[in-house]
């Protein structure tokens, strides 16, 4: 259950004419984790694709296009087509060239609007001005001048001739000026000094204001439309979509198929594929291909070194998990998938995950809503992926629910009554289940109580959790000496993991001696025989890491102070929108506390996903995987699975 | 007799301290969480598989915050 299923490397080489054969039986196997050839000096080429390989990866081009073309969107539940039929080809042309002339149809409207758009950009400065637009241009004595300016031209244009023609838009400050030719120069002196800004004046009849008119009416009709062309594309898309669908998806699984050559390295007569299968299955192979091609394959197993004179590579890692645990595979491989030679650390997580997430959480009403909330998604949704991180969620609520029972909580409220320091009375939510005393923290003098209120019990909870951090990291110290162990013999584990056990001694040791039960030296010795055994084991890392090893103890005080600041929020929601509520009040506000009651706990119900999770799983990741996990593993991808 | 004074009430010293721990850890985590999680998401665009150590990296200076949450429920 801690190692990835084992792997076996096996060689299958058979003659060219019978690889057609061998390719189709290995994907439906769907087994083989296929190495894929890279011409090195072995007389080996890279095969050609299969026949049709190229007309099918047209099609499929085409299939793509079109789902693109129409949004459509892949659907894991999509079935795929059991043969492609006969008119397949024909019906894909058709639809091809439908949707290609109803898209190039709703682009060229598109480009129609923007146009008209455009001009009515321009004409939109000219709107105020009642000139009609063929009288600005065409004339051989007189100069125009279209354009915007800040000031009131008309003294200074005086000054220099009175015989001009000036328009002017206070709105827009759109001017349209007429002077004679022989004042142009100086008249477009003083306009460049006012700043003018010159316009196009565009190349259609009419007035201004009566071509936006008949511009804003043609828009509306362009609309209207590609609307309906938009609507015709919809229809398509319900019409077409599972044919679309179905046929990329079976395409995509010949294509696969007839490109595997590409993978497999070949000669004039022969053909060698690499891969790795699950030695379980090593014999099914064996049996089927040897079946599929009347005996004239050879498949052998192989040392894990590759075919070929490349770089050796590390077999593919396949998760070796049961059932109940592979769920929390995805958690691992968000980190990184485990190396082949590595510790899987998927049945761990499965108890240490939901276990900080409890104790983080611990109130009833918040599991019982994630509970129902991820059982919904789990039964709604058919992304694997999800449905697995559900599942997660909801083991992580069964825990939580535990802790439950020792805190008692339901939405921050306490279920049983009890008195606060000040002798204070707080009534429960339970009439009569009263909280009992236990005994005396051993930790500081507060009081164990059942059920426990962890806002009470701050100091012993705070201890608590670095007690919990320090068996969590021992454990990922136990793993790592478990694999050193294993891949490099036990007198490097024992200086390189088990040091740190040494190390622990001898603060504890040294503790003793700073409270005067055993001389101080003896800690200290043991401390420096410890560094010692660090640095032979992981060199000069290994000390350097001595105080990242403290930080990383503290660093679980947040399981027990996340949960309180979870507790506050809870308990500040309650407290407002019961402050809110007093009995002489009944009205408004008692529909604004009810509210703030339902967003407070909604937000807070978000962030008990978020908090707890990303704490617990933090802890997991940077505190115990650190000890012992590398991750970085190959996937295994078996050729014919396809996703 | 004297009228006590407000800044004599070593509770709500207490309390200001507290608040000092968490607001100040919790901006100083804010600052370096800009720009650890930007460089991260950058890296997870060019390789998704970098989620997890980039998640990792993200929370990293959670710790600071925490630890002032920490310090502040020892005072309070």
């Amino acid at each position: 259950m801690l190692s990835p299923k084992p792997m076996t490397h096996a060689l299958i080489v058979g003659h060219r004419n019978i690889m057609k054969d061998t390719v189709d039986k290995l994907h439906e196997l769907s087994l083989l984790h296929i190495d894929d050839y890279n011409e090195e000096e072995t007389g080996f080429n890279i095969g050609k694709p299969f026949e049709k390989a190229s007309e099918v990866s047209r099609k499929l081009v085409k299939l793509r296009s079109l789902t693109s073309l129409l949004e459509l969107e892949k659907k894991y539940t999509t079935p795929t087509l059991d043969e492609i039929p006969e008119e397949f080809d024909q019906k894909l042309e058709e639809l091809d060239d439908l949707v290609s002339q109803k898209t190039e149809a709703r682009k060229d409207v598109e480009a129609q609007v923007r146009e008209l758009e455009t001009l009515k950009n321009d004409l939109l400065p000219l709107a105020g001005i009642p000139v009609d637009l063929e009288l600005y241009r065409g004339y051989d004595n007189l100069k125009v001048f279209v354009g915007s300016i800040g000031v009131n031209i008309k003294p200074e244009i005086e000054d220099i001739t009175s015989s001009f023609e000036l328009f002017t838009d206070s709105h827009s400050s759109t001017i349209a000026l007429f002077v004679p030719i022989g004042h142009e120069e100086a008249v477009s002196n003083i306009l460049s000094n006012r700043s003018f800004k010159e316009l196009k004046v565009p190349d259609v009849h009419g007035l201004p204001s009566e071509n936006i008119t008949k511009i804003d009416q043609d828009i509306e009709k362009l609309e209207l439309k590609i609307e309906s062309i938009e609507e015709e594309i919809i229809d398509l898309k319900e019409q077409y979509s599972e044919f679309i669908l179905a046929g990329e998806k079976k395409l995509s699984v010949e294509n696969e198929k007839l490109e595997a050559p590409l993978r497999i390295a070949t000669s004039d007569h022969t053909f060698v594929i690499d891969g790795w299968v699950p030695t379980q299955d090593f014999e099914i192979l064996e049996k089927s291909l040897n079946e599929a091609t009347d005996n004239r394959i050879n498949i052998s197993k192989l040392e894990e070194k590759d075919f070929g004179s490349a770089e050796p590579r590390d077999p593919p890692t396949e998760y070796n998990n049961k059932k109940f645990a592979q769920p929390f595979q995805e958690l691992v491989d968000l980190f990184s998938r485990p190396k082949y030679h590595e510790l899987d650390p998927t049945i761990v997580l499965f108890f240490t995950f939901p276990l900080f997430y409890g104790l983080i959480l611990g109130d009833m009403g918040y599991s019982l809503l994630l509970l129902g909330i991820a059982y919904a998604v789990y039964k709604l949704v058919s992304i694997p992926t999800v449905r697995s991180l559900m599942i997660v969620l909801i083991v992580c609520q069964i825990f939580s629910l535990m802790f439950g029972l020792i805190y008692m909580e339901i939405f921050g409220f306490p279920l049983a009554g009890y008195y606060t320091a000040d002798g204070a009375f707080q009534a429960g939510l339970i009439p009569g289940f009263m909280t009992i005393d236990l005994f005396v923290s051993p930790i500081s003098n507060e009081m164990i109580q059942y059920p426990l209120h962890r806002q009470y019990v701050i100091d012993t909870i705070l201890v608590l959790s670095v007690v919990i951090g320090l068996l969590h990291i021992n454990l990922g110290y136990l793993l790592g000496f478990l694999k050193v162990h294993r891949n490099h013999g036990f007198v490097e584990a024992v200086f390189e993991k088990g040091s740190w056990f040494v190390l622990q001694i001898s603060f504890l040791l040294l503790a003793l001696g700073y409270l005067g039960y055993i001389p101080i030296w003896a800690g200290l010795a043991v401390l420096v025989l410890s560094i010692g055994m660090l640095f032979r084991g992981e060199g000069v890392q290994g000390p350097i890491e001595i105080p990242s090893f403290i930080s990383n103890t503290v660093s679980y005080t947040r399981v027990a102070a996340v949960g309180l600041s979870h507790i506050y929020i809870a308990s500040t929601i309650n407290m407002i929108s019961l402050e809110m509520v007093m009995p002489e009040s009944f009205g408004l506000m008692t529909i604004f506390a009810i509210l703030v009651l339902i967003l407070g706990h909604a937000l807070n119900t978000v962030l008990s996903i978020i908090a707890p999770g990303l704490h617990a799983i933090r802890l997991q990741y940077v505190e115990f995987f650190t000890k012992f996990y590398e991750g970085g593993g190959r996937i295994y991808n078996p050729f014919g699975n396809l996703k | 007799m004297t009228e006590p004074s407000i800044w004599t009430n070593p509770e709500g010293w207490k309390a200001i301290g507290a608040a000092l721990a968490v607001g100040i850890t919790a901006i100083a985590t804010a600052l370096v969480q800009r720009e650890i999680g930007s460089a991260a998401i950058g890296a997870i665009i060019e390789n998704e598989a970098l989620f997890g150590k980039a998640l990792i990296l993200t929370v990293i200076p959670e710790a600071i915050v925490i630890f002032g949450l920490v310090v502040a429920l020892i005072i309070a």
